[in-house]
């Protein structure tokens, strides 16, 4: 009996895996790994695996999701264990972490006679490293202020200038705070932009970081006054301060937060209120910083050619319009910049004049050796000085002696 | 048992069908214990010794790993300016947390046992905690704790200022507890309260006759007669509070600082928020042993306190 059931399961076993085998000559299924946000972010990414599909009927993608914090947990799990999907999503502030992962594309590029000249140079920049080019990006973004029309009008404060100074920023948030109301969400990972913007930097000439020289420790200073001048909420060291501060945003509670363009489709859902878009503040010489995400193909992945395929039609110009109508990209094509203005950013007071000015004056994110590490120790450590616990200049310090040591 | 008159030959074949018969059930029981013993050698025993392996290497998940002898440790113990914090931070919380819930447990069991009516209901309540998701448990939690949330708001109404929890360094911990107690101290109130049934009411009857007091019959006879019961509570709360971890990531983050940082949230966050997986498997090994050497201080110190003589 047993011995039959086992010849019976091996003979299904092995028409299975022959009939698989047949059908893989033409039917291939790739894997895509993505970070998403919210149901409306997954739905957009779907649309855009199932665009591969109807180009190419023989492929099919099938969309493995996670939130941002966990995708770069589990993205190196993976790569460890040999899971990575086929399509690896990157983002520009990650590639020097995890360029050896991915397959250069150069070759492909040659090969296919693809025009890369579409893209924006910067962002095209912030997908390679060692001079190859590891994705194709499908978004560009400088972080910007988003704010509460509907206080700004309250409080009668017009739409901010582009250009606009710290002191400038730090009166309009003045005025907007007050009565348990916050003008401004001062978010730990968000100091690394503050620092940048106000004109300081962080990283070295040898690129290792250094969060203890003056300016960076004035700015500091700066970031964790606004806590203690009560213009921005205090917020306790928990998994993901971004959440916090967007939550107290959409209830009305804060004012201004920062983010990017890649977030208009999920704030159009959630707040009740008129939204609107400023530049970051900048101090003297201080500038905003800007990121962009692509997709790659995992070094380890058995369908390249396919993968490639499929990356050139979810960062072809189709797919980038669809993502800039929907919200959820500036698109990294000069030519479908103008669907993200026209169509997603339509009713955001100040969308197309703050994002143009901003990408007119942005510079890459600086980022420094061991950056995933930087980050955890700013999210760990900088709610001391927010909360006003310790002087900032010594959180400073021991953020610099563990980022150095580890 | 059997007779004494049966012959050598008789025995002997009867000896072999026992042994072969044990053999045979032996044979049963290791197919019947094999899942089980599959599953501890891929998911305990295995990860135990690549994790022991992996100490002795720099591996950072996407370059393979390189051999590096003792620097791990080295390293750990001599130049890691937060090992002894965090080690502090582990203790601390582990005694403040065990001692709080056994009290409080313990309280609750002899409580719930000497109420009359609705007894089942009592415990069912102070039970709903236990299998309720830890990390959904926190997320509540830190809506209460939360700067302007309702702690803050409910202690604006004292005469004193009080500082926010989550906010405070020196108080963080506090939360973490408060959190850890009210989901962990069902589960031996229940097990207490069991074992407070167990005891036989005639004894009790009898100490009361001869004239001794509702407090001497709980420390004398009912206390003496559970602590088996509470001496495995105590074991295993002990256990888990030193592994402590979910509600740190979800509630701190190990912060402010350092200050709520335990060993376990620290293995994560070496491990799977920075990549330094050797640094995290050494870790891993200092928590293990250490464990390994408290749970076995517990079971030599039990010989003073416990008794099994029922």
């Amino acid at each position: 009996m047993n011995k039959l059931m086992g010849l019976a399961a091996g003979l299904m076993l092995g028409t299975t895996l022959a009939f698989s085998a047949a059908i893989a000559d033409d039917n291939v299924t790739i894997s895509w790994q993505m970070w998403t946000g919210s149901d409306a972010d997954t739905a957009v990414w779907q649309h855009l695996a199932d665009m591969v599909h109807q180009k190419y009927p023989n492929i099919t993608v099938t969309l493995q999701t996670s939130s941002w914090n966990d995708y770069w947990t589990k993205l190196p799990v993976l790569a460890a264990s040999n899971q990575l999907a086929d399509i690896v999503s990157m983002q520009s502030l990650r590639t020097p972490n995890f360029y050896q992962i991915m397959e250069p594309l150069d070759a492909y590029v040659d090969k296919d006679k693809f025009d890369k000249t579409a893209f924006l140079p910067s962002i095209m920049d912030g997908m390679s490293a060692g001079g190859k080019l590891y994705g194709l990006p499908y978004d560009v973004g400088p972080w910007v202020i988003f704010y509460n029309k509907d206080k700004f009008d309250a409080a009668g404060i017009g739409q901010p200038a582009n250009g606009w100074s710290m002191d400038d920023f730090n009166a309009a948030a003045k005025k907007l705070s007050g009565n348990g109301s916050y003008g401004f969400g001062a978010t730990p990972d968000l100091f690394p932009q503050w620092v940048t913007a106000s004109g300081a930097s962080y990283i070295k000439a040898d690129g290792s970081v250094d969060f203890t020289q003056p300016d960076v420790v004035k700015a500091a200073e700066g970031f964790a006054g606004l806590v203690g001048d009560k213009i921005a909420p205090a917020i306790p060291a928990g998994s993901d301060p971004g959440d916090f501060v967007q939550g107290r945003f959409a209830s009305g509670n804060v004012a201004m937060y920062v983010d990017g363009p890649w977030s208009i489709i999920t704030q159009k859902q959630t707040v009740k209120f008129k939204l609107g878009i400023a530049p970051l503040p900048v101090g003297p010489n201080g500038e905003a910083v800007t990121a962009g995400s692509g997709f790659g193909i995992a070094a380890a992945s058995q369908h390249k050619d396919e993968a490639w395929k499929a990356i050139q039609v979810i960062t072809s110009p189709e797919a980038e319009t669809y993502l800039a109508e929907n919200g959820r990209a500036l698109p990294a094509r000069v030519a479908q910049q103008g669907a993200w203005f026209d169509v997603a950013a339509k009713d955001v007071t100040g969308a197309k004049d703050s994002l143009t000015y901003a990408m007119g004056h942005s510079k890459p994110y600086p980022i420094g050796n061991n950056w995933n590490t930087v980050e955890n120790l700013m999210t760990q450590y900088l709610p001391l000085a927010l909360a006003g616990s310790e002087p900032a200049a010594k959180t400073m310090q021991t953020i610099q002696s563990l980022a150095t040591q580890q | 048992m059997a007779t004494t008159t049966i012959p050598i030959a008789e025995t002997t074949a009867r000896a072999s069908r026992r042994r072969s018969m044990s053999r045979e059930q032996t044979r049963a029981a290791f197919l019947f214990l094999l899942p089980s013993l599959l599953g501890f050698l891929a998911f305990m025993l295995f990860p135990l010794i690549a994790s022991f392996l992996l100490g002795f290497t720099n591996w950072q998940l996407i370059a393979p790993p390189k051999f590096v002898a003792f620097d791990n440790y080295i390293r750990l113990f001599t130049a890691d300016p937060t090992f002894y914090r965090i080690l502090f931070n582990t203790l601390a919380y582990t005694v403040e947390y065990l001692v709080l819930n056994i009290i409080i447990s313990l309280g609750l069991a002899v409580w719930i046992s000497s109420v009359k009516r609705g007894q089942r209901w009592y415990r069912l309540i102070f039970f709903l905690p236990t299998f309720t998701p830890m990390i959904a448990v926190s997320v509540v939690w830190v809506l209460i704790f939360s700067p302007d949330g309702l702690l803050d708001y409910v202690l604006s109404g004292l005469p004193f200022h009080t500082p926010n929890l989550l906010l405070s360094p020196d108080l963080a911990m506090q939360a973490v507890v408060i959190v850890s107690l009210w989901a962990g101290v069902g589960y031996n109130m229940v097990l207490f309260n069991a074992a407070l049934d167990l005891v036989p009411k005639t004894y009790l009857e009898a100490a009361k006759i001869d004239g001794a007091t509702a407090w001497q019959r709980f420390w004398r006879i009912r206390l003496p007669l559970i602590s088996p019961t509470i001496f495995f509570g105590t074991v295993m709360t002990a256990i888990t509070a030193l592994q402590v971890f979910d509600n740190i990531y979800t509630m701190t983050h190990g912060g402010p600082g350092v200050a709520t940082a335990t060993l376990g949230f620290q293995i994560y966050q070496y491990g799977f928020g920075n990549y330094l997986m050797g640094y995290a498997s050494a870790l891993c090994w200092v928590m293990f042993i250490m464990i390994m050497g408290l749970t076995g201080l517990q079971f030599w110190l039990q010989k003073k306190w416990v008794s099994y003589d029922v």
